[in-house]
Parts: structure tokens; sequence; C-alpha cells
């Protein structure tokens, strides 16, 4: 049973910007490597985590108003940089977790712009170490 | 380095910007989000040597 909607109350940032009312989805993917640990003597195969490798896809509106998409987005591509996404503004908990990625990697900043339609920007951020906090700051 | 925040994308305007760990300070700074703060001084500025002037000779 479907338990998480969506609506207007998740929390996005990037560097330590607010972008939420500018973000239309978040994707986060938390991922590791998986090495084989299977060994004789064994009847089925083992697996261990390897190196983390997780990304996070935003998608945003393009706007170029100051300290908006544009100014935020533009001076971090080919760097470095965090991004926290929540389910839901406020505390946090084991039932509205911050998911952060530090240190992930943005290499591509795609515009899209259409006629008759609000321009957007899409990024992927690559790399980086995952964290959940559940603990109420 | 000290920085003022200069968006209220960031918080309040005109507070001391402190950046957490894995925040791009330099994008930030370039996108006109922070301002660096200019470093002030808490030394005395050295005075200037007292020189009497000197008085015309008489004539």
């Amino acid at each position: 049973m479907a338990t998480s909607t969506y609506l207007s109350t998740p929390v996005t940032t990037v560097n330590g910007i607010d972008l939420t009312d500018q973000c239309t989805g978040a994707t986060v993917n938390i991922n590791y490597d998986q090495l084989e640990a299977t060994s004789f003597g064994d009847a089925s195969r083992k697996y261990v985590a390897g190196l983390g490798s997780h990304s996070i896809t935003l998608d945003f509106y393009a706007s170029f108003a100051a300290s908006e998409t544009w100014a935020t987005l533009s001076t971090l591509v080919g760097t470095s940089t965090t991004i926290t996404v929540q389910p839901v503004a406020g505390s946090e908990s084991a039932t509205n977790p911050k998911m952060t990625l530090t240190g992930c990697f943005i290499a591509t900043l795609p515009i899209v712009n259409a006629l008759g339609a609000l321009g957007t920007i899409s990024i992927t951020a690559n790399g980086g170490v995952y964290t959940t906090d559940i603990t109420p700051a | 380095m000290s920085y003022l925040i200069a968006s209220d994308k960031l918080g309040k305007i005109g507070d001391l910007y402190v950046a957490k760990a894995g925040i791009n300070v330099s994008a930030l700074l370039a996108s006109g989000f922070i301002t660096e703060l200019a470093e002030v001084s808490t030394t005395e500025e050295e005075k200037p040597a007292k020189t009497k002037p000197k008085k015309a000779p008489k004539e």
C-alpha cells in the first residue's frame, strides 16, 4: 500500500540553497557495489557491500532570477557539493528522514527550452557520501 | 575568512555565514549568495610622530 504522497511538502537543498519552490522531482539512488563473497562450502551465493556509488537526480524549473536555479547551479557544474532531500519540512525523524549526499559531483547542466513551455533543468549528482539523518536538529 | 549572507535563500541577510561540511563556498561567492566580510584590524593605527613646526628665524 502506498504510504508516501508527495505533494508540496518535500524540501530540497543544493549547496545549502533551498530550491524547494523550483523543484518538481527528486530521485535518490542509494547504491553499493555488490561484491561476491561465496566460497567453497556455500550452497548459495553470498555478497558483501563494496564501495558506495550513490546519486541524486533533481528536476527544476529554469529560473534565471537572482538566487534561483540558474544562479545556484551554474557555478556548481564541474564541482562537488552537498544535496539534501527531505520528505516533509520540519524536524528530522524516523518518519521524516533527511537524505544527504555530501561531496557529490555535478558533471552537466542541461537546460531544456521548449516553445510554449516552462524551461527546465535536470541535474544528476554522482558519488559522495550518503547519510540519513533522523535526529531532530 | 568570514562571510556574510547576501540572499534570503541561505538565511537572514547580513548574518554571519558558517559553511557546513561539503558546501561549495566558492560557488556561493561566485553566485552572490554570500559576500566576504572585510577583515577588521584589531591593532591601533600608528600615530604620526609629533613634530613641532620650526619657527621662522628672526630677522
